[in-house]
């Protein structure tokens, strides 16, 4: 909320420099967001009299003007193409040399053969008010040679009013905070009316429909008015404030918003249908002309304020262009109702039209306001346009509700702060907010919590507690906690000192991070980059891994930002091909990246959340240098990268299986499943590692070509790890190694006559090394040759040459037989 | 042949041996003037040879004469060899001679993504007072993300907050770590002391230092006595580990549903010491974190009795403590992933 200072020492003395006040104000929770000086920007503009106005000989719209600035400053000569200004008006002159908000000078020039000494200025050039069609006409108690700034010059406060503080979204309401913080008085603005003519109660009636939809609804009415400006001092403070000046009638609601928080809505009495004002819900099928000039189609939840002819206005949101208050009114009714908050809430988000006076009729409004503001406005709309007010009001729920009694505990208010309050110091802190505290009494109940019984008290404890009498306007005041919070902030949050925990400690327990930063730790210790992408990804990201936009394990965003981050990922592979595609950009092409992140499904009508690692190696891996040639990415790196990053958690990759089936982002014969043994010996699937497909690279614009991913699940790897490390002891005893060549045919793979291997050698063998892989002659064609490096080694014993050939025989047979290999020698 | 002639003739096979070896210029050159001399074939076994023709009385003292030749040749072929051999080695180090000004074989760095870690380092820091790390969802319910935070649906205060729904109904992308509050205290009994770190999202235009996903760690602590007091102990020693020891630190008075009373935790500004700069709007202050005594109607919806459990509650943005930590401007670099950022981690 815009504050101008000069508005709020209306209601309260402020005797600090803004600086100051904007901290006192920010330590009790109105947070000041920024100061804006509001003149400061006037260089050189005084307020001038007008001695004469002519027309300019050789112009039909310009006007050459005499203006005096001082008694003692020469008479200036100015040319101005408004035509509003007369003799004897005082009005603001941008004198030679002068500078405009926004930097624009103001120099001496020629118009039309007749030099011009400076500028008359519009209240819109010097941004006072919004009106930049005239010369803004000053009161003629102007002081002629006065700087403006010294007379029109404000200091704004920007005040962060929290939601639940409705109260203070007010220049009352932050008088009221200032006092708290100073120890000055509120001064309420004297509100008197003199009414005449006929009574309002005889032309206007007020019907409601549903009490809870509308608990209290206050009318006036003001006759015989002339629409016209409000005065400038109130046009100053409303621009000042952030709204526009429209009308004397107009702002004058306004401005008793923006003084006591109230919104009140005013209508062409002619406007309303037999003077019947009738508060309901929306009809099927009506619709209504806003005062946007919208035609709008009304759901049936919306409450109206109507006449019998149909929908007058949006209660609390916005009023109807029929029943607008227009330069030819003449009569008004003045509306100043309390809504129920989430009514105004949900109206104001279904039409989108959420304005200063749905955002305080959402927050909760003061019964008692309804009268007031209802008094305020009509007396500010007879001050300004000239207008009668009839006599009473009409008013559905004249009763108005006393001060509510809330008991408190001082003790539990200094266990919950930890600071020592005394009883005393606390009565007087609430006496600052305006806040009485009396004794309690046996059998009053202390609110912890709503929808909560409350504690009762006892003879003893009623001794000890106190009733904090909550004034009308502070509607966030219920529980105990809440006193507790109005006491430390009247007595200054730094003042409740800081200490270390005295109290036990929780029982131990594993950090689940842990598996995850060893994770991160090994690959970047192996040089990768960790990198950290959207979780909200678009359609043709999905699209392009195959998973259709409408897919339904895919969940989405009802109300994205942009449809390229409208959907969960279902997997890291885009994230990881974008920051490719960047980098790329920057002529980054050799990267080894990896994520750690969520992966996202819907099944079975509940969000799932999956742990996943994603790696990425592009282009060269070996780091091409003049000592080293480069060695582009292939399916071989990241099996690597997996295998030794299993092996440094102490898990073994058990199997890498050709992909039963390929995704089309995966190349058809560089994809392998990666399977990690689980609980009971079976192989749990833990990711799968592959070259992207050469269309998928070219989909995402990536020009590497060289390109390997793995997609790891974290819960499998999490699992898989071992939940206490034991030492393996190992053989003192020598090992011996034997060479077999392999010759096996196009249909078997090398996995499978490694299982064969070890499950023939089982256990002797220690170690088992791929280290030539030959194809060519003499073999056949498609025939392969695989030389693997056998180690073998018993726990207790060195082997003898008939128990290694025993061993190694059996391998061979196993291979034979199984896979029909031979051994090539 | 007669002993003097042998024994003269001995004498030059000396003489003549002791300068080829010397002569020989390469251990090659030296074997064969070796197999020359001493080989089975050599020179010496050829003049011994003759020995037989001579009286055999003066046989021993040819023998003896022969072994002193035989050793003096040996000891030369020895030293020599070692002279050549240290020549040699001495010549292949210089032939080894590299201009060692030249780079290393490149290894890559690797780089830990600087919000990541900062996590990390907010769980350590609390992981000093006892805090331990749970996790909550993503995708979270209305119901844990708001109502049993104490914000009803249509509650003025959701505006704090610009949430993202989703097509599941009742379920939305969590707008804070605060509904991991909800989760320890149904699974975890007092004393509490819990950390959540967590990714979150917000219907937010993306600016430099405003973006729809973001990360958070949320903080809470709960037992019979946890007062306002410890939650400022806490949070200074929080912000001293940070941004230094004896920085000063401000509390004042916030506001959310779910705690009461409401904390804004501010520390000195790290840019310009409280001198007011830009960065902290002149106040001189940076409000790095959001806090507060647990609300009891939170307490309650955790299954806890508010009457008997009190504690606090905090959340801070990840983002905001690594852009003061590593003097970033822009939350942007942080999704960007541009390795010219990340390399400096
Ligand atoms: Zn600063």
């Amino acid at each position: 909320m815009r504050v101008p200072l000069s508005w709020l020492r209306e209601y309260v003395d402020v005797d600090l420099p803004p600086e100051a006040l904007a901290d006192r104000l920010t330590l009790l929770g109105m947070e000041v967001q920024g100061i804006e000086r509001r003149g400061a920007d006037w260089q050189r503009i005084v307020v001038g009299e007008l001695l004469s106005v002519e027309p300019h000989p050789g112009s039909d719209h310009l006007l050459v003007t005499t203006v005096r600035t001082g008694p003692s400053e020469p008479l200036l000569t100015i040319l101005t193409g408004a035509s509003n200004v007369a003799a004897g008006q005082r009005v603001p002159v941008a004198v030679p040399g002068a500078v405009l908000p926004g930097g624009r000078r103001i120099e001496v020039t020629r118009m039309v053969g007749r030099e011009s000494q400076g500028m008359l200025c519009s209240g819109d050039e010097l941004g006072l008010t919004t009106d930049a069609d005239g010369i803004l006409i000053l009161p003629s108690e102007a002081p002629v040679g006065a700087a403006m700034a010294d007379v029109y010059g404000d200091v704004v406060l920007d005040v962060d009013v929290k939601p639940n503080r409705g109260d203070a979204l007010s220049l009352l309401g932050l008088a009221r905070e200032v006092a708290a913080a100073t120890g000055a008085r509120v001064r309420w603005p004297e509100i008197v009316l003199s009414e005449s003519g006929e009574l309002a109660a005889d032309r206007l009636t007020v019907e409601v429909a549903d009490e809870r939809l509308c608990p209290r609804f206050v009318a006036r009415r003001v006759d015989g008015l002339a629409i016209g400006p409000s005065p400038l001092l109130v046009q100053a403070r409303l621009t000042a404030a952030g709204m526009r000046p429209v009308s004397n009638v107009v702002d004058a609601s306004n401005y008793v918003m923006l003084e006591l928080g109230k919104p009140i809505h005013t209508f062409d009495a002619a406007a309303i249908e037999g003077g019947r004002i009738i508060v309901r819900l929306a009809r099927p099928g009506e619709r209504l002309e806003t005062l946007d000039h919208v035609e709008r189609e009304l759901s049936p939840d919306t409450l109206l304020i109507a006449d019998p002819r149909g929908p007058l206005g949006l209660a609390g949101v916005m009023g109807g262009a029929a029943s607008e208050v227009s330069d030819g009114t003449t009569a008004i009714v003045i509306e100043s109702a309390v809504f129920d908050p989430v009514s105004i809430r949900r109206t104001a988000h279904r039409y989108a039209l959420r304005s200063e006076a749905s955002l305080r009729f959402e927050k909760g409004q003061e019964t008692r306001l309804a009268r007031i503001g209802a008094d305020r406005v009509a007396q500010l709309v007879a001050a300004w346009s000239g207008g009668r007010v009839a006599p009473g009001r009409i008013d559905t729920a004249p009763e108005e509700p006393a001060p509510t009694r809330l008991p408190f505990r001082p003790s539990r208010v200094v266990r919950l702060l930890g600071a020592p309050i005394e009883t005393g110091e606390m009565r007087a802190l609430l006496a600052r907010v305006e806040i009485e505290t009396t004794t309690a009494r046996q059998g009053d109940e202390v609110p912890i919590a709503a929808g909560m019984p409350g504690i009762v008290l006892d003879a003893a404890s009623a001794g000890e507690a106190l009733v904090a009498v909550i004034p009308t306007h502070r509607r966030d005041l219920e529980i105990e906690a809440d006193v507790a919070e109005e006491i430390a902030r009247v007595r200054g949050y730094d003042r409740i000192p800081g200490r270390l925990p005295e109290t036990p400690m929780p029982v131990y327990r594993p950090d689940p991070r842990r598996a995850v930063d060893a994770i991160r730790d090994t690959l970047a210790g192996r040089g990768l980059d960790e990198v950290v992408t959207h979780a909200l990804i678009g359609p043709a990201d999905h699209e392009r891994l195959g998973i259709p936009t409408e897919d339904p394990a895919t969940i989405r965003v009802t109300n994205p930002l942009s449809v390229d981050h409208s959907q969960l990922r279902r997997s890291l592979l885009p994230g990881l091909t974008r920051v490719l595609v960047e980098n790329e950009r920057q002529r980054r092409e050799d990267l080894a990246l990896f994520e750690v992140g969520h992966v996202h499904e819907r099944a079975g009508g509940e969000p799932r959340e999956h742990s996943m690692l994603g790696v990425l190696l592009a282009g060269d891996q070996a780091g091409a240098a003049w000592n080293q040639p480069p060695r582009p990415a292939d399916l071989w790196d990241v099996r690597g990268l997996v295998d030794s990053l299993c092996a440094r958690l102490g898990i073994e990759v058990r199997h890498a299986v050709r992909a039963p089936s390929i995704a089309p982002y995966e190349h058809p014969g560089r994809t392998a499943v990666l399977q990690i043994g689980g609980p009971e010996g079976r192989a749990v699937e833990l990711g799968r590692a592959f070259e992207p497909h050469p269309r998928y690279l070219e989909s995402i614009g990536a020009r590497a070509t060289h390109v390997a991913v793995a997609l790891l699940s974290l819960e499998a790897l999490q699992e898989a790890l071992r939940p206490s490390h034991r030492y393996v002891p190992f053989p003192r005893v020598p090992a011996v190694e034997r060479d077999l060549a392999i010759v096996i045919g196009e249909r078997q793979s090398a996995g499978e006559v490694e299982r064969v291997v070890r499950e023939a050698a089982a256990p002797l063998l220690r170690g088992l090394r791929l280290f030539d892989l030959y194809d060519g002659a003499p073999l056949a064609p498609g025939e392969r040759s695989l030389a693997f490096r056998l180690t073998l080694q018993a726990a207790d014993r060195t082997m003898t040459d008939d128990e290694i050939d025993a061993a190694v025989g059996k391998v061979v047979d196993a291979l034979a037989g199984r896979l029909g290999a031979r051994i090539r020698s | 042949m007669d002993l003097e002639t042998i024994s003269a003739r001995l004498s030059a096979l000396q003489e003549a041996g002791l300068a080829a070896i010397a002569g020989a210029t390469d251990p090659e050159g030296l074997e064969t003037v070796q197999v020359a001399y001493l080989g089975r074939k050599g020179e010496l076994k050829t003049l011994l040879g003759g020995i037989g023709a001579l009286p055999a009385e003066d046989r021993p003292h040819v023998g003896a004469i022969g072994n002193r030749v035989r050793e003096a040749l040996e000891a030369a072929l020895d030293a020599r060899r070692l002279e050549l051999d240290a020549a040699a080695l001495d010549a292949r180090l210089a032939r080894e001679a590299v201009d060692v000004t030249l780079p290393g074989r490149p290894f890559r760095r690797g780089s830990l993504h600087p919000l990541i870690e900062t996590n990390r380092e907010i769980a350590r820091v609390f992981g000093q007072f006892g805090f331990v790390v749970y996790e909550g969802p993503e995708v979270e319910t209305d119901v844990r993300n708001f109502q049993a935070l104490n914000i009803p649906p249509d509650h003025p205060a959701r505006d704090l907050w610009d949430t993202l729904y989703t097509d599941m109904p009742g379920y939305l992308l969590r707008t804070h770590t605060s509904p991991g509050q909800i989760h320890v205290m149904q699974q975890a009994a007092p004393p509490i002391r819990a950390l959540l770190p967590g990714r979150c999202f917000r219907y937010e235009a993306v600016d430099a230092s405003h973006g729809f996903e973001f990360f958070q760690v949320e903080g809470l602590m709960v037992d019979e006595g946890t007062t306002m007091a410890d939650l400022r102990g806490l949070l200074d020693a929080f912000a001293h580990a940070m941004f230094g020891g004896g920085r000063p630190t401000r509390f004042r008075p916030g506001y959310y549903p779910f705690t009461e009373p409401s904390v804004a935790f501010d520390v000195q500004c790290v840019i310009c010491d409280g001198a007011g700069c830009p960065s902290c709007k002149r106040t001189g202050w940076m409000t790095i974190l959001g806090a507060g005594m647990v609300h009891p109607v939170v307490l309650r919806n955790g299954g806890l009795d508010p009457e008997r459990y009190q504690g606090f509650a905090f959340g801070m943005g990840t983002d905001r403590i690594a852009i003061l930590r590593y003097g970033i401007d822009d939350i942007r670099m942080f999704i960007e992933n541009d390795l010219r950022f990340l390399e400096q981690f």
